[in-house]
């Protein structure tokens, strides 16, 4: 829970006090921002200790260091350095290149001018010289330096817009108002007399909140809100300038405290990693140690009567020395260039994913975007998906479609809107041909109905309650509203002829009919998650105050008075409407007395000024005067679901992957969008999960998981559905574990009416029990939560802001790219990663492994068999192409079978391709490899005589043998590894193993015209003249690697994948060849269904591929593949 | 979050195939037709090498005399490091049944000597032997310097502990007196050793460049006379030195020791016939529990013998044609089968 954690402790932060014209009394930090990580003297220390905090790197320095340790390296002094020094560059490098970038855009952002008070004049001056107190001027389209408070405007009632699309994303204007106390400061002279304070809350990331007071000298308090905030990112709209006291400076303002970093995510195959690297360490320590045991051994067989070589008496100190040696010998069994190369191929896989056209929508041109790369396998384990509703699966572009009005349904009953014609159009288009369109609304409302008076009272509060701001754009009206359903409302009301014309702070002007009223504003009491519900208090244009209230049908319905009528007819259409999936909210009013407001007002103003918890004290001031409502009827707006979302549910689907929808909205609108999004098919039995108590919740929860029985835990084709009411209870520790378990015996999860926490619970409860990956999708800010929460984070850049995006890890468009995310990139990038992993740990035991069998050899002396500069080498040049091929281009199988067959999901779902097992399944093959490479070559050169002439031959010699040999195995390892083998495979596999003989060759005659490497001088004339090299080189790669091909073609034959199969299939269409027939989308429930099936392919063997869940007809599940006899002429193997 | 979304639109994506991953790419799959035909290649190859690589590894004549036993009482005698300037000969008589055909080489091979320890292999001095700084001895521990302080030339325990047992081949002819079979103690080193790699520092004679250094402790003689007959043959030039000095990967291991001179009665090789070895016996291997022997061969096309390779060629293509057959028969049976999806 670090993102709750995270905002409570922010919102205890101290209050904060500014004195006016005081610059010396206020010292809070500069407005210079920097987002770099690194500057240019931290660079190095920091960058460095970034490094050596991890594990491996930490590893390879101790190796370094250790060697320089005299004569206790076998391996020279700078063997490790080198190879670590080129990784450390590279990712340091890719560490500038990036930070620069950083550095550049912080310039340019620092560098910007204002213009600001300062010893009584307007100067101008840079942002980062901007303080707090400063009085700053902006003018018209300026970005705002620094947080500050409204002073003063140049519009008349003081107020000026913002654009705050960089802080949220909303693309509609904001207004702001400044306190009228200060409205008359605008010369200098006024300003710099200025005297007095601010106090106000400390820095914090909530941009809708803020609670202060300015005292000016001689006059009382006056409470300063949001309403009179502007904030740094911001940008000044429609308004010709603006005077603002700075508050918040550079790190302190809200939009540097939003960019806070978030926590890293690490993914499975990290972590399993991870361990590995640590069993493998442990297996270092254990080989050096029965090397030193090894020695001793052998010092106590032969040590006496080595005469050509003194050695030391054998004491407690040379063990521990020679266990350093050990460990440096055999340290490279820990793949030093691992850590590099999954950073490249990861950071490539990202780009892969930001290039993609397939999900680029070009609707705003937006490319799918990864925010991080280290989570790219993980989009191809992903069990659970937690999905909003709002914006996700819907559109969030809302319209006004139908209404009730004092017990009277209206709206367009025409044509299905579902039909392909609509399909095709835009999203605008859509809006507007489908809008609320019924005669008999306004024929009733002209005709004199007998409620006709309800008709203008829920027109009129549909123009007045909203905080909609109005742009005039000539003669269009264009209605800047943040919540997109305000804005759908008065839209549609004003077909409907009820025009909302002007805003200003005080007042709204609506053109009813033609007719001009102007309602005084007295109060807005905001929307709030929490309330469900804003009203106004207005003084109607006869003079009357009036709070009109709009929200949730049950808030609302809690607080009408007892003479309101058509509760139930409005109930019952509210449940129609939500049947057909539209959002409802019912509007309702109240009459206040004067008296009541006055008493009111006063509360209002104490609860205004509090600067702890504000928000809860003005909350609980609201719920007293939102009471006695009389009820006028209810909305409905439609939200269109995305393109392809239900084609996506059901691919998903077919991916094993569980789907459970978290949506704030009310559960009739949510079964309904299930329905429609095909996440529920219509026979499917739902359990229902509704109570309010503890127990009931409890028993309902007991009563389902006994009915279930034996079912349980297994995948039932049932629905589950429950609210954020019973959540609450069914959360408690005690049936959390049960209520856990009836959920996932069912297909589909339902949850409505969730609040932010209670969606990042739910992922919490699964991610901790379940041990499957889970990734959350959501676009608002209260998907914030559970996104953070889940393994992988989704957000949909949409329209409800930017947050959702900017705490996610990936990023896209519209929720149907999803399929393409996790069934093409995320199984992709998990072979991908996989294999890349295992493959960088085979290639170093097969060379560092063979150390061991050398010591076996040379009486554990420690020894290398190889040539220092080689060994190192090993991970950085010769053998660093293959697995950065294999992390980035290798395809299990095409795109198109991966999206046509989806259950290929699995594979990597499953994570069969990389677990402990398969991991070190790898090294022991590595093991037989190093084995068949070292005792091979052995046997070949044991005779010593190898080459014409008769000449004899070196141990510098044998290890360029099995160093060639291991370099071409190794490749071709690769090459067999690889199953999509494009351009850059082939410039890998054949450039290793050229590039090792060329450098082979050259390296041979340096010694001694450049004082290097002396052992392998002449090596490669010998080497390459001798020909058992030539025939070692043809015969040793392929007993190695024809051990894995037979293995191999075993596995292909006797137990066959769906993978193998499709692979074959595409293969054989790559060839031209007619492939195998494959039946798409046929049901075939019972064993008399196959008949049909042997009509379609008389005289041949049928494999059929059921899965397992089909059960319609008996074959015993104990074995796994039976012989089914249908008649003469066939036989079905059924798997 | 500016930045990046002004980033975002500057680096548009294009439609290239890279970028969409469309590559095109050779999908290996292996098809029951390309796994079978090449494992049947691979077979026939194999095979096929294999009987070449046998044939020609029986057609090596090789003849081995182990001699640390034979001369025991050599052998016992320098097992005590105080008798080294002892002398102590050994003769061995044999009988060749069959004439080695063609060049003959040959070798001294010493059993159970460690020269892969790394210490051992780390005790020598290339900048030394390669003639440029003959006082440079800092990786010669423990044989760097003498007693007194003068640095040893050659320094090291690789060059300490030259194989410097002397033998002699000589053949009976006619059972009357023995002749010494004409031996060549030159061309048997690697070029590169012999003209890169060990020099002689350069000065008006050897004795003179080699002046303030003194000999190993193990060696009879300095090093700028161990040939008396070849004044080229010294130094670090020696050829038996140089051979000595690429030390060998496993503790059993074989040196060229001379190689025929095709002269005289030897032109066509080594005819049939009665020989003896005349050993000096210095080399002491029974301290370390090792052997010495001494060993004549022919080669072939592929130097030495290569029986093994011929062996694991021969496996390997009965192995793949076992498996290439049995597969087959898998799929021959499972040969009509189509494959079938059905999906709910």
């Amino acid at each position: 829970m670090g993102w709750q954690q995270s905002l409570q402790e922010s919102d205890v932060s101290k209050v904060r006090t500014i004195y006016l014209n005081e610059p010396l009394r206020n010292s809070f930090c500069k407005n210079v921002i920097s987002t770099a990580k690194y500057s240019m003297w931290s660079f190095l220390p920091r960058y460095l200790y970034l490094q050596f905090s991890k594990g491996a790197n930490a590893f390879f320095l101790f190796i370094t260091i250790l060697q320089q340790i005299p004569d206790v390296s076998p391996m020279g002094k700078y063997t490790t350095l080198s190879p670590l020094m080129i990784i450390l560059i590279i990712s340091g490098i890719k560490e500038i290149v990036e930070d620069y970038k950083r550095h550049m855009a912080d310039e340019l952002v620092n560098t910007k001018t204002t213009i600001v008070l300062r010893e009584n004049a307007w100067k101008t001056i840079m942002w980062k010289e901007v303080n707090v107190g400063d009085i700053v001027k902006a003018s018209n389209g300026q970005f705002l330096p620094a947080d500050m408070v409204l002073i003063s405007s140049s519009e008349p009632q003081v107020t000026c817009y913002v654009a705050t699309s960089n802080l949220d994303g909303e693309t509609n204007l904001k207004i702001r108002q400044a306190l009228l106390a200060t409205a008359e400061m605008q010369t200098e002279k006024q300003l710099s007399s200025l005297s007095g304070k601010i106090e106000c809350e400390g820095p914090n990331r909530h941009f809708n909140t803020f609670t202060g007071t300015l005292y000016l000298n001689g006059e009382s308090p006056v409470p300063i809100g949001p309403d009179q905030v502007l904030l740094r990112g911001t940008q000044l709209k429609n308004t010709q300038w603006i005077l603002g006291i700075v508050v918040y400076t550079g790190f302190e303002t809200k939009f540097m405290q939003n960019s806070i970093k978030l926590p890293l995510k690490r993914s499975n195959v990290e972590k399993v990693t991870n361990v590995q690297i640590l069993v493998l360490f442990w297996l270092l320590l254990a080989m050096s140690l029965v090397s030193c045991v090894g020695a001793i051994v052998w010092h106590e067989w032969y040590g006496e009567g080595i005469w050509y070589f003194r050695t030391k008496d054998y004491s407690s100190l040379s063990f521990g020395f020679d266990l350093l040696v050990f460990i440096i010998l055999y340290h490279n069994l820990i793949p030093i260039s691992l850590l590099v190369t999954l950073e490249i191929v990861k950071y490539v896989q990202a780009m892969f994913i930001n290039w993609d056209e397939d999900m680029h929508y070009k609707g705003n041109n937006v490319y799918a975007m990864a925010r991080t790369s280290n989570l790219n396998e993980e989009l191809g384990q992903v069990k659970y998906l937690f999905s909003d509703k709002t914006g996700t699966l819907t559109c969030n572009i809302m319209t006004f479609k139908k209404c009730t009005i004092a017990g009277i349904i209206y709206g367009n009953f025409g044509y299905s809107e579902s039909s392909p014609f609509f399909l095709s159009l835009s999203p605008s288009v859509i809006s507007e041909c489908c809008e609320f369109n019924d005669p008999e609304l306004l024929q009733n409302f002209e005709n004199g109905h007998p409620t006709k008076n309800y008709i203008t009272e829920f027109l009129t509060l549909l123009c007045v309650c909203h905080t909609v701001v109005p742009e005039r754009d000539g003669k269009n009206i264009i209605y800047q509203a943040s919540s997109p359903d305000e804005a759908a409302l008065v839209k549609g009301v004003k077909k409907l002829g009820f025009v909302f014309t002007t805003r200003t702070p005080t007042t709204v002007t609506v053109e009813a009919m033609g007719e001009n009223l102007t309602f005084e504003i007295l109060n807005i009491l905001e929307f709030s998650s929490n309330r469900k519900r804003m009203s106004v208090i207005v003084r109607t244009p006869t003079g009357n105050i009036r709070l009109y209230c709009k929200g949730a049908d049950t808030v609302i319905y809690e607080r009408l008075s007892e003479n309101s009528r058509f509760k139930k007819e409005t109930l019952s259409h509210l449940e129609y409407f939500a049947k057909e999936g539209l959002r409802t909210l019912c509007v309702a009013y109240a009459d206040l007395t004067e008296k009541d407001y006055q008493q009111w007002l006063r509360e209002y103003k104490k609860a205004s000024t509090v600067i702890q918890d504000r928000m809860q004290s003005l909350e609980e001031c609201y719920n007293h005067i939102e009471k006695k409502f009389l009820l006028l009827g209810a909305t409905a707006i439609e939200d269109r679901l995305q393109a392809r979302v239900p084609e996506t549910i059901t691919t998903l689907l077919k991916a094993n992957i569980r789907i459970w929808v978290l949506t704030g909205d009310k559960q009739e609108t949510a079964i309904n969008i299930a329905y429609s999004c095909k996440l529920i098919a219509a026979h499917m039995p739902r359990i229902q999960l509704n109570a309010n108590s503890f127990e009931a919740t409890k028993q309902a929860v007991a009563q389902n998981c006994e009915a279930l029985g034996t079912r349980i835990g297994k995948e039932n084709d049932l629905a589950l559905i429950t609210d954020g009411e019973t959540l609450k209870y069914a959360l408690h520790s005690e049936i959390k574990r049960s209520f856990l378990n009836l959920a996932l015996s069912c297909r589909a999860v339902l949850c409505c009416r969730l609040s932010p926490l209670q969606k990042a619970e739910i992922v919490d409860l699964v991610k901790k029990h379940v041990g499957a990956i889970t990734l959350a999708i959501g676009d608002g800010a209260n998907d914030v939560g559970m996104i953070q929460m889940a393994h992988v984070g989704v957000g949909i850049s949409g329209n409800e802001g930017m947050l959702a995006t900017n705490n996610s890890d990936y990023a896209i468009a519209q929720f149907s790219y999803l399929e393409k995310l996790l069934l093409v990139h995320g199984a992709w990038n998990h072979f991908r990663v996989t294999k890349c992993i295992l493959y960088c740990f085979y290639k170093n035991v097969v060379l560092y492994i063979i150390e061991l069998w050398f010591s076996f050899v040379n009486g554990f002396s420690g020894q290398i068999i190889f040539e220092h500069w080689c060994i190192s080498l090993y991970n950085v040049i010769f053998t660093s192409l293959p697995p950065l091929t294999l992390g980035i281009f290798e395809q299990c199988c095409s795109q198109k079978s991966l999206l046509i067959y989806p259950q290929l999901y699995r594979i990597s779902q499953a994570g069969n391709t990389f677990n402990t097992k398969v991991f070190w399944f790898q090294c022991l093959n590595a093991l037989v490899h190093s084995f068949i490479l070292f005792w091979m070559p052995m046997k070949m050169l044991e005779n010593d005589m190898v080459l014409q002439g008769g000449y004899t031959t070196d141990f510098l010699f044998l290890g360029n043998f099995i160093y060639t040999y291991v370099v071409v195995t190794v490749c071709l390892k690769a090459g067999l590894e690889t199953q999509s083998w494009n351009k850059f495979s082939h410039l890998a596999i054949w450039g290793s193993i050229i590039i090792w003989l060329v450098f082979f060759a050259i390296y041979s005659f340096l010694w001694p015209t450049i004082p290097i490497a002396p052992e392998m001088a002449g090596q490669v004339n010998m080497v390459l003249a001798c020909p058992h090299f030539w025939l070692g080189f043809f015969i040793v790669p392929i007993v190695c690697l024809i051990l894995n091909l037979i293995w191999k073609s075993i596995r292909n034959t006797c137990n066959r994948t769906l993978l193998e199969d499709i692979r074959e299939m595409e293969s054989s269409r790559a060839q031209g060849l007619h492939p195998p027939t494959i039946f798409k989308r046929r049901y075939f429930h019972t064993v008399h269904d196959f008949p049909k099936l042997i009509k379609c392919m008389p005289n041949r063997h049928l494999e059929l591929h059921i899965p397992s869940s089909t059960g319609s007809y008996s074959v015993t599940p104990a074995s796994p593949k039976v012989l089914l006899s249908v008649d003469g002429n066939f036989i079905l193997l059924v798997s | 979050m500016k930045r990046t979304s002004e980033d975002g639109q500057s680096k548009l994506p294009d439609n290239t195939a890279l970028k969409q991953q469309q590559l095109p790419a050779y999908r290996l799959q292996l098809s029951a037709t390309g796994v079978l035909s090449c494992f049947f290649a691979t077979g026939v190859f194999c095979l096929g090498m294999g009987i070449i690589l046998i044939l020609s590894a029986k057609s090596i004549k090789e003849i081995e005399i182990k001699y640390t036993k034979i001369c025991g009482n050599c052998a016992k005698l320098r097992e005590d490091a105080t008798n080294f300037d002892k002398e102590c000969t050994c003769s061995i008589p044999f009988y060749l049944s069959e004439t080695m055909q063609g060049n003959v080489y040959m070798y001294y091979k010493l059993y159970g000597f460690y020269q892969n320890l790394y210490r051992y292999i780390l005790s020598r001095s290339n900048s030394q032997l390669v003639g440029t700084d003959l006082k440079d001895v800092g990786n010669c521990a423990p044989f760097s310097k003498s007693h007194d302080g003068t640095p040893i030339a050659p320094c090291g325990a690789i060059a300490n502990s030259i194989f410097n047992d002397t033998i002699i081949l000589s053949y009976k002819l006619n059972s009357s007196i023995p002749i010494k079979v004409p031996m060549l103690r030159s061309g048997i080193t690697w070029w590169t050793d012999k003209y890169v790699k060990f020099q002689n520092p350069s000065s008006i004679n050897l004795s003179s460049a080699f002046a303030g250094t003194t000999k190993p402790p193990c060696w009879a003689k300095p090093v700028y006379e161990l040939d008396g007959e070849d004044p080229g043959n010294n130094g670090f030039l020696n050829d038996d030195f140089i051979v000595w000095m690429r030390t060998a990967a496993f503790p059993t291991f074989k040196k060229l020791y001379r190689r025929l001179n095709r002269i005289q009665y030897f032109i066509e090789g080594l005819p049939a016939g009665n020989y003896s070895f005349n050993i000096t016996y210095n080399f002491p291997v029974t301290r370390f529990k090792g052997e010495k022997s001494v060993v004549l061969s022919t080669l072939t096309w592929s130097g030495g013998s290569s029986l093994f390779l011929g062996l694991v060629y021969t496996v390997t293509g009965a192995v793949t044609w076992l498996a290439s057959f049995s597969m087959m028969a898998v799929h021959l049976t499972l040969k009509d089968r189509k494959v079938l999806f059905i999906q709910q």
